[in-house]
């Protein structure tokens, strides 16, 4: 047998290695590296001065990273439950509706399309105190003031979860919807048979069955879980006064802004582990649920 | 059409070899049915000789030609797969013409020679429909009839009947048969049932464990097993055996002390003493009044534990040394779980094996 | 008080309607009010008391930011959208291809490392756009790349490659590896088995990967705001912000730029809906 230097399989998944080493891995190195400096991108020649864990130590005592690093969190979980909740409902719903199901699906469909950037800008237009459709619709039903939507620290939350969840609940409707038209119908009926209440029934077979679709909303949603970023930075920027700040605003004003590179790269980590630990979570339940219904089929 | 060769073959993953060096000779134009349990090399055997799996050691040749290092494109083999392996996008012409159009052959001759195959196969009304739009046994016929367009050096079936229902095989059996008669060209078959490999055979290839135990005729295999794992894989129902010794006089002692004449030629071949497994086969045996065992036969008597009854026949079986027996009852009458009947042995036709090598003595 | 059980049947199937409503409402009406707000001047949109009622439907907001004077609210779109085109069709074409040798590597081949390698790429996906914009900012400034399309064609590749791979791999998966062989005997090459046979089954996932790409490059504005500064490369989504300044938003061109950046978007979904979900599913359940 002639040798070959490179197998097949290597030399197709070359050029993805070398992209993904050139343009994510070397740059995140790079970030790391610089997160142990005091870098500045106005003073190049803080560059080279090593300071080790000097700009970590610096965010663990500071208030306002500890701040935006725990209202991402709530706000991550808050998002992600409740569009998954959501998500099951309308799938529910449109799963029972006997007409017009394809219509509804790409209804359904829709916000996935919205760039995060335009959903933000889209929602801040609603939610405007002077002129948003919100306040003038409220204003039409004869609540008189204008409630400052984006200026009060809870309402401005709560805004952008609202935006948040328009955006992205349709990803979980779509799967879910698709795990429902896959159910068989075969144990659902031998529930009935067995006695089960139409909640029961739901609780112990069609959930389990769909756990597997959830969780695959949630790993590709948790992909993409920075995308929150696009929403807020136009919505409020992180304001007013940093009360809806975020870890990646915060990040991004902190490198861009004041350009101090190196405390915004060791922040860049901190939400990069965040990241990674939202994905790693849910793949790891989606592996379980693949297990699990693998064994039952 | 040619010659295949298999000189010291070996299939290696990683430490593990699944293929121990194998030798066979295939004569040009010749029918052989690689047989063996799943997991005995035979598909990768085949594979190997198809281009799909390299060949860690050892040579094949189709023709004079070493193949080797040949890709399978280049081995002028046509291959029939266990799913068919239609492709699902092409209408059944473009599936039969698809490797004439891949080698880049003047229309008219692909249509000719497309008609020609389909023609063999009955397949002229089928031509436009996807293979999704087919019944299995159509499919079955495609596949083949992809194969025979190439005119191809050698055909490779990979069991190719095993997902089709029990009344559409024994009839695609039937037209293998046909079709290699009509085409006559070398065919290596893979199964796991032997009584489509002893039906399709001119010779079989048996196969255990990523070796070959015995090669021959199969009604040379079916009459001369070669050791107790070919003796117990060949033949429907499976042959009954028993333990025992052979002893000085003539006979064997089998564990349940009953002695059995041996004859005299057996007796000659085995010395005594030797520990041996009996075996005998259920068409050997014969009912007390349902016909003659022949003039070296021995009675026993047994109790019948089941009878089922097929029509021209019943089996029947019982418990006889510590083994489930069963015996063919020719010109049947019923029988009762628990009746008492007498057997005669045809000692002409039993086998023993060396208890240890399973070598057949 | 006992309800029957027929009419209680009837009660949810009304609940049920209505349930569906109120929530497809909730998805079309900001989406809705964006359109129509682009078609509104700004008296009706600025307007206090509301009206609700559209009295003046016209075309004032496309022609303004169309127009070639700043002053009245011109933004070079056409050099936007232009970049946002080339930015993410080319970036699209060059990740499917490396994503098709990606994830046929993946479903077709066992090799040491195959499932760390696999993690390895997904996880180079979950790092935050923002955060890779850091370092990129310096490298790209360093290679001179920064504000070019180039950069961004780059960075996009490497952002879809992940989930592209992941798709294909889901689709190829679906094919036969049989089928391939079978071709391979009939006397195709190794690639005339994948580009006759392999690809054609695969097309409508490749399809939806490629769609799915798309719209991550068309609509992705972290990485895009701080990596792109000119018109010769800002993308239409970081053009968004044009509108907005120190104190004061022109809400009706904003709308008109928006409808304009959600058109091929939703005509691209709508052409390949069914190919996305089966994509997103299979892909995760089987694979």
């Amino acid at each position: 047998m002639k040798r070959k230097i490179l197998s097949p399989p290597v030399l197709l998944l070359l050029p993805a290695m070398i992209i993904i080493v050139a343009v994510i891995l070397l740059p995140l190195l790079l970030s790391l590296y610089t997160s142990f400096t005091p870098f500045k991108l106005t003073r190049p020649d803080t560059f080279y001065r090593f300071i080790g864990l000097r700009n970590y130590e610096r965010l663990f005592t500071d208030v306002y990273f500890w701040a935006a690093f725990g209202r991402t969190f709530v706000v991550l979980t808050i998002a992600l439950n409740v569009e998954m909740m959501l998500g099951l409902g309308l799938a529910l719903l449109v799963n029972r509706a006997i007409a017009g199901q394809r219509t509804l699906r790409t209804i359904m469909m829709f916000p996935m399309m919205f760039s995060p950037i335009l959903v933000g800008f889209q929602f801040k237009f609603l939610f405007n105190d002077n002129i948003g459709l919100v306040n003038n619709a409220l204003q039409s039903l004869g609540i008189a003031q204008a409630i400052p939507w984006l200026v009060d620290e809870y309402l401005a939350l709560f805004a952008i979860l609202t935006a948040e969840i328009w955006s992205s609940t349709s990803i979980f409707a779509i799967l879910i919807l698709a795990g429902l038209m896959a159910i068989p119908r075969d144990p659902i009926e031998a529930a009935k048979v067995d006695g089960c209440t139409v909640w029961q029934t739901f609780r112990h077979i069609t959930l389990p069955y769909l756990m597997p679709f959830m969780f695959i909303a949630m790993t590709i949603r948790s992909l993409d879980i920075a995308r929150a970023y696009d929403i807020v930075q136009i919505m409020t920027a992180g304001g007013p006064a940093r009360r809806t700040e975020l870890l990646w605003t915060l990040i991004s004003r902190t490198g861009y802004v004041d350009a101090n590179m190196g405390l915004a790269n060791a922040m860049a980590y901190i939400s990069i582990f965040l990241s990674i630990f939202f994905t790693w979570y849910f793949f790891r339940k989606l592996m379980a649920a693949r297990r699990y219904m693998g064994g039952a089929q | 059409m040619a010659v295949v060769t298999l000189e010291k073959v070996v299939k290696r993953y990683g430490p593990l070899d699944v293929v121990h060096g194998i030798d066979l000779d295939i004569a040009h134009g010749e029918f052989v049915v690689l047989v063996g349990p799943s997991g005995c090399g035979k598909s990768t055997t085949l594979r190997m000789i198809a281009g799909l799996e390299d060949i860690s050691d050892g040579t094949i040749r189709i023709g004079d030609r070493v193949v080797n290092d040949l890709p399978p494109r280049d081995r002028n083999v046509s291959m029939v797969f266990q799913n068919y392996a239609l492709y699902p996008h092409m209408n059944v012409a473009e599936n039969l013409g698809f490797s004439l159009k891949i080698a880049n052959r003047p229309k008219d001759e692909i249509t000719q020679r497309v008609a020609e195959a389909a023609g063999i196969l009955g397949l002229d009304d089928l031509m436009d429909r996807l293979p999704g739009q087919l019944s299995g046994g159509q499919r079955q016929r495609v596949a083949m009839g992809r194969a025979i367009v190439r005119h191809p050096d050698v055909f490779l079936f990979d069991e190719p009947l095993s997902n089709l229902d029990a009344k559409l095989r024994t009839q695609m059996r039937t037209e293998i048969k046909k079709l290699h008669q009509k085409v006559k060209t070398t065919v290596i078959y893979v199964t796991h049932d032997q009584i489509e490999a002893m039906t399709l055979a001119d010779r079989m290839v048996i196969m255990r464990g990523g070796q070959i135990e015995q090669v021959g005729s199969p009604m040379d295999i079916f009459h001369n097993p070669a050791n107790l794992f070919v003796a117990q894989f060949i033949g429907s129902p499976p042959m009954n055996l028993a333990d025992g010794v052979v002893t000085d006089a003539k006979t064997v002692r089998l564990e349940n002390g009953m002695e059995l004449p041996l004859t005299a030629d057996m007796a000659g071949r085995v010395a005594a003493g030797t520990a041996v497994v009996m075996g005998i086969r259920a068409e050997e045996m014969v009912f007390e009044g349902h016909g003659d065992a022949g003039a070296q036969s021995t009675r026993v008597d047994i109790t019948a534990s089941l009878s089922e009854p097929l029509g021209n026949e019943s089996l029947v079986f019982f418990e006889f040394c510590g083994r489930e027996w069963v015996c063919r009852m020719f010109d049947p009458r019923p029988v009762e779980p628990g009746e008492s009947l007498g057997v005669h042995l045809n000692m002409d036709r039993v086998h023993l094996f060396d208890k240890t090598t399973e070598i057949r003595l | 008080m006992m309800v029957s059980h027929a009419s209680r049947k009837i009660l949810l199937k009304w609940g049920r309607w209505v349930g569906t409503f109120v929530a497809m409402s909730l998805i079309c009406i900001p989406g809705l009010w964006i359109v129509l707000s682009s078609f509104r001047p700004n008296v009706e949109i600025l307007s206090k008391p509301a009206v609700w009622i559209p009295e003046n439907i016209n075309l004032d907001h496309y022609r303004a930011i169309f127009s070639s004077d700043p002053g009245q609210g011109a933004v070079p779109v056409w050099n936007y959208f232009q970049n946002s085109m080339i930015i993410a069709s080319t970036s699209t074409l060059i990740a499917i291809i490396i994503g098709m040798a990606g994830g046929y590597a993946f479903a077709r081949y066992r090799f040491r490392g195959k499932n760390t390698l696999f993690l390895g790429f997904m996880l180079s996906r979950t790092v935050p756009g923002i955060a890779l914009s850091l370092p990129l900012f310096i490298v790209y400034a360093k290679l001179g790349i920064i504000d070019t399309e180039f950069g961004m064609i780059l960075i996009y590749v490497a952002l879809n490659l992940p989930f592209t791979i992941w798709l294909i791999d889901g689709f190829f998966r679906q094919v036969p590896e049989e089928l391939g062989q079978a071709a391979q005997i009939d006397g195709c090459t190794p690639w005339q088995a994948f580009w006759h046979v392999e690809f054609p089954l695969a097309k409508s996932g490749v399809a939806s990967a490629a769609i799915f790409a798309f719209l991550t490059s068309w609509n992705e504005f972290a990485l895009a705001s701080q990596l792109t500064r000119s018109t010769g490369s800002k993308t239409l989504p970081v053009g968004l912000l044009d509108f907005t300044s120190e104190f004061t938003i022109n809400w009706g061109g904003m709308c008109a730029l928006a409808v304009i950046m959600i058109v091929p978007a939703l005509l691209l979904t709508f052409v390949v809906q069914k190919h996305l979900v089966a994509g997103l599913t299979f892909g995760g359940v089987k694979g």
